[in-house]
């Protein structure tokens, strides 16, 4: 039998971790512990990247809390439409930025937000995730994490590049994502070898973002919890002018989650 | 990286020229200069070198040309298209396919335009290869959809959709019908109906004749519509690629060693602005799911990437 590739490894070491009684992060992170044991090498070009991607603040200019989050029509896994416009007639939506069906966290993130999707309706919200990938490999994510909601396909990253979210993933990582069996090109129907910043907007009927996590490192996630209780801020907000929350990794201490 | 960054280096590279770059895109050099520097730090690398009188595009510069060029063309085209959903204009959508494509392939994304932009209007265009490049080189459609392109123009762009086999069809009452697979030797004497818009029927022909088939006692057909008609009369047999649709009075059959496959693609015109809804199209055709159409590749050793593969004649 052919040895796995180190991408097959990672794939079982996701299913572990998803069974995990932890919060997201935590789930999260022990999938990357298992990427720095299995291989210290691979660990450190994720970490060189991950500084790039730092020390030039990708993706933070991106719709602020506040800002109005541009519209977007893409076509989830079936070919469907989808509008953003349309879509907030309905209620608030959680935008989420994912990578593609081969990333174990964005897996775990998918996974996620599928447990909390039947909360998500509650509180009379959607949520959408977005990838680079075409309707074949989105609708494997979806799968993957038996996921209620739509998997939207912006093929060339146009709606990540006007957010200001995408980055190039640059040779190094590039060639070591190849070796360990991560050929996306062709999951994006591109060579352009280019990625969003994985990335949650909390977006009100009002087309304001009222909430984001952004983070350059990739295997960091918005809390689930942190999705959740912004969402029920705006159910249970009087007026959409009460204080917002920003969560970022560096600031969760911050973070609060008050009803009005 | 973000949207302004990108949208000034383009500029810097067509005009090779900060200060004329700077104009167009209505900032300040200053301003542009310091765009430029924050993306070259990002990528990590010269993009341009600055010497006079033109700045020069550095090796890094050339490769991530295209590439950031594609994602802005994604962006400007999702913006566009966002933009002209609140407006409730899109436009009239200019498409030329190739007389022997169904136009069934493109039917539920119309459909799903049609549903969000009640005011869409289009123009279908059919014609051969031939005639599909010259609408696009003529401006009188924006995309086209076509098998193979005379590669003589260097702005065509191609995305392949799907690469297929080609099948027998043949009425339901004719002896063939029902039986899963044939076999060259079933096909001899047959009479067959031979699809003259359809850029593989030479190489048909010739793996026919391959096969000591006699295909010279045939029908000369123009149209797909015609060939139906045909089938459904039973005069004659058909060989057709698999995506193209046919009536329930027809009867479809594998042909066991005839190894013709074409590929179906996506052309566009590359340095030229597209319209919102071409975009749209553009991105709904690349990212749709083509598997159903796409005809494995089982020969071990051949090569998976979608290409043409025919049988030594």
């Amino acid at each position: 039998m052919a040895e796995k590739t180190f991408a097959e490894l990672l794939d079982e070491s996701t299913d572990d971790s998803r069974i995990m009684d932890a919060p997201l992060s935590e789930r999260l992170k022990a999938v990357a512990d298992e990427v720095e044991r299995r291989s210290p090498e691979f660990a450190a070009v994720v970490a060189r990247m991950v500084a790039r991607l730092e020390a030039n603040n990708v993706g933070q200019s991106a719709p602020q809390i506040g800002e109005r989050m541009p519209d977007f029509i893409l076509p989830d896994e079936k070919g469907t439409l989808v509008c953003l416009e349309n879509l907030l007639e309905q209620g608030p939506v959680v935008v989420s930025f994912h990578r593609g069906h081969w990333c174990p966290y964005c897996r775990l993130n998918a996974d996620g937000l599928a447990r909390i999707a039947p909360d998500v309706k509650r509180l009379d919200a959607q949520i959408v995730a977005i990838s680079p990938e075409t309707h074949q490999y989105g609708a494997e994510l979806k799968a993957d994490a038996n996921a209620p909601f739509p998997v939207l396909a912006d093929v060339d990253n146009g709606y990540a590049l006007e957010l200001n979210l995408l980055f190039w993933v640059g040779d190094e990582k590039r060639e070591a994502m190849q070796a360990g069996g991560f050929d996306i090109a062709p999951y994006q129907g591109n060579e352009t070898w280019m990625l969003p910043v994985p990335a949650t907007f909390i977006v009100g009927r009002d087309g304001l973002v009222k909430a984001r996590y952004i983070d350059p490192d990739y295997r960091r996630r918005m809390e689930l919890d942190a999705i959740l209780a912004a969402l029920g801020n705006l159910a249970g907000r009087v007026q959409s002018q009460a204080s917002e929350t920003e969560s970022t990794a560096q600031r969760t201490a911050g973070r609060r989650h008050s009803t009005a | 990286m973000e949207m302004h960054q990108i949208r000034y280096f383009l500029a810097v590279a067509q005009t090779l020229n900060f200060t004329r770059a700077a104009d167009e895109c209505n900032v300040t050099q200053p301003s542009l200069t310091r765009a430029i520097k924050q993306l070259e730090a990002e990528l990590g690398g010269d993009l341009f070198r600055r010497e006079r009188p033109a700045a020069q595009l550095t090796e890094l510069g050339q490769r991530m040309h295209p590439l950031l060029k594609q994602c802005y063309e994604a962006a400007v085209g999702a913006r566009s298209l966002a933009t002209s959903f609140k407006s409730g204009k899109v436009g009239t959508l200019r498409i030329a396919i190739a007389d022997a494509v169904d136009l069934a392939l493109l039917i539920p994304h119309l459909e799903q335009l049609k549903r969000l932009f009640n005011a869409l209007e289009f123009k279908l265009l059919r014609g051969n290869s031939k005639q599909i490049g010259e609408y696009l080189k003529k401006g009188e459609a924006e995309l086209g959809i076509a098998v193979e392109m005379d590669n003589d123009w260097d702005r065509l762009d191609g995305w392949p959709l799907f690469t297929e086999s080609f099948q027998l069809v043949v009425n339901a009452r004719h002896p063939l019908a029902d039986q899963g697979s044939v076999e060259f030797d079933d096909l001899k004497s047959q009479q067959m109906l031979s699809r003259g818009y359809c850029e593989y029927a030479e190489r048909l022909s010739a793996a026919l004749r391959a096969g000591n088939i006699d295909v010279d006692g045939g029908h000369d057909i123009s149209a797909e519509h015609d060939l139906i008609k045909l089938l459904e009369a039973d005069i004659g047999i058909a060989i057709v690629p698999c995506s193209a649709s046919m009536p329930d009075t027809l009867r479809r059959a594998a042909i066991e060693g005839l190894d013709v496959r074409r590929t179906v693609q996506l052309f566009g015109v590359a340095g030229r602005e597209r319209t919102a809804v071409a975009s749209a199209v553009m991105k709904m055709l690349r990212s749709a799911d083509w598997l159903p159409f796409t005809t494995p590749v089982t020969a071990p050793g051949r090569e998976t990437r979608p290409a043409l593969s025919i049988v030594a004649a």
